[in-house]
């Protein structure tokens, strides 16, 4: 890492599954930014967010982490199984998460996950992707979080948001929406994910 | 009820089928049915070879499942090539059994199950297992619960890769001797059917196992009072006793709901 606050660096990175779809890419993510990469569909968003986690394959260039770093994902989609006779207590256990404090959301708790609406659902999993790592210091923490507001209904995006803006101000946010309402609600920073491609 | 005779079988049919309802609900969390059914057909198959090369049955038929499970482990297709192994398994069973006589008579023992000629030697094994079931549960739940959270990510740390292998061979473990003991038909519906049918009732994963527990003891129970006074081989009772549990579970839930 060039910067000690720089929690993220491309430089050059060409990402994708089996090959190369986006790139080369350079950005760095200072530690306690709250971005919000936008663009329009297919233009790579979510495919940099896999790159973080593992999901997708760095095909040339650099993708790096501060050391010590620790990821979370709340990926765009999480399709439930037909039954699934799991509670919200599990997903938090599974995910290493906090019991919350919300009361929206700690009556979803003893819910079956395959019972809840669409939008408790994402709110359950948003609660959980910003909680979890029960122990680590936010500054080492970076959250990813792919649309977020995608399926959260009326009753439940203020809470999503409420969520999202009593993060900690060390930790780290890298999402993608096309939700401009909801980016300006969480306070977030608009980065056009364009601006920091280049040509070969 | 049992006699001193059936004394031995019957605890060791009820612990196995407790140790089968449990990995039963971790393979239902996991989906991975096709795989249950291969690994159970494969250490028949080891069985049923042992017989034949007269060496011990046990030791092979765990070599083999474990060997199964190994290959299985390394491709990301949960039904075609499981599938594939599991009618391979029957192909050599089958051919086995038409080529030795040995081999026919141990086919036909994996199919109907030997609850009845269960020795103190398989108990043994049975209780250790069980033992090591309830030893193992807090990580095994630790690995259920993470393989459900895909494609999120958690910034706390996987279960360690040495979890993950002592959950294959658990797993290799209940099936290869649930299989012996109850037979492979009985154990593969005392794995895969309680947790379908506790999949429906359930509210969390704690009482999944708990509902799968005791769907398959009662299951087990059921069959065991009908099979002896009714004079019919244990195994296929077992296998008709969960369908209508199961059946049941499901039924009630959507009459409830």
């Amino acid at each position: 890492m060039s910067s000690a606050n720089t929690i993220l660096r491309a430089r050059s990175a060409c990402l994708g599954f089996e090959r190369p779809v986006l790139g080369p890419l350079s950005l760095e993510v200072p530690a306690g930014a709250r971005w919000a990469l936008t663009g329009p569909n297919g233009i790579g968003k979510s495919l940099l967010l896999k790159a973080v986690t593992g999901q997708a394959r760095v095909h040339g260039g650099q993708l790096e982490l501060a050391p010590e770093t620790r990821t979370s994902l709340l990926a765009q989609n999480h399709p439930r199984r037909q039954p699934w006779p799991l509670s919200g207590h599990d997903w938090f256990r599974a995910m290493g998460a906090q019991t919350p404090e919300q009361s929206r959301i700690r009556a979803l708790m003893d819910q079956r996950l395959d019972r809840l609406s669409g939008g408790q659902w994402q709110l359950l999993r948003l609660a959980a992707a910003l909680t979890n790592c029960k122990g680590l210091g936010p500054a080492r923490r970076l959250i990813l979080l792919d649309e977020p507001a995608n399926h959260l209904d009326a009753e439940v995006r203020h809470d999503a948001i409420e969520l999202i803006a009593a993060l900690p101000g060390e930790s780290t946010l890298l999402m993608t929406s096309h939700d401009d309402d909801f980016l300006r609600a969480a306070g977030v920073q608009d980065h056009p994910l364009a601006e920091y491609l280049h040509d070969r | 009820m049992t006699g001193d005779l059936l004394l031995v079988p019957f605890v060791a049919g009820l612990l196995v089928t407790g140790v089968l309802a449990l990995a039963g609900a971790g393979l239902f969390l996991r989906g991975s049915v096709w795989q249950a059914l291969a690994l159970g057909q494969w250490a028949a198959a080891g069985g049923v070879l042992a017989s034949v090369l007269h060496w011990p049955v046990l030791a092979v038929a765990l070599l083999l499942g474990a060997g199964v499970m190994a290959l299985l482990q390394r491709s990301a297709d949960r039904e075609r090539l499981p599938l594939a192994v599991f009618l391979a398994g029957l192909a050599a069973v089958t051919l086995l059994a038409a080529n030795f006589s040995q081999a026919s008579l141990a086919a036909a023992a994996w199919a109907e199950g030997q609850l009845y000629f269960t020795g103190p030697a398989e108990l043994w094994a049975v209780a250790i297992l069980g033992v090591a079931s309830l030893i193992l549960w807090p990580g095994l739940r630790r690995v259920w619960l993470y393989a459900q959270i895909a494609p999120d990510v958690s910034a706390a740390p996987p279960p360690a890769p040495w979890l993950r292998l002592v959950e294959i061979a658990w797993l290799v473990a209940a099936i290869v001797l649930g299989s012996m003991v109850l037979g492979l038909p009985a154990a593969l519906a005392t794995l895969l059917l309680p947790a379908w049918g506790a999949a429906h009732l359930a509210h969390n994963l704690r009482s999944l196992l708990l509902w799968a527990l005791a769907i398959a003891l009662a299951g087990f129970l059921i069959a065991w009072a009908l099979s002896l006074p009714l004079d019919q081989p244990f195994a296929p009772v077992l296998v008709l006793v969960h369908t209508g549990l199961a059946l049941l579970a499901r039924l009630g839930v959507r009459a409830w709901v």
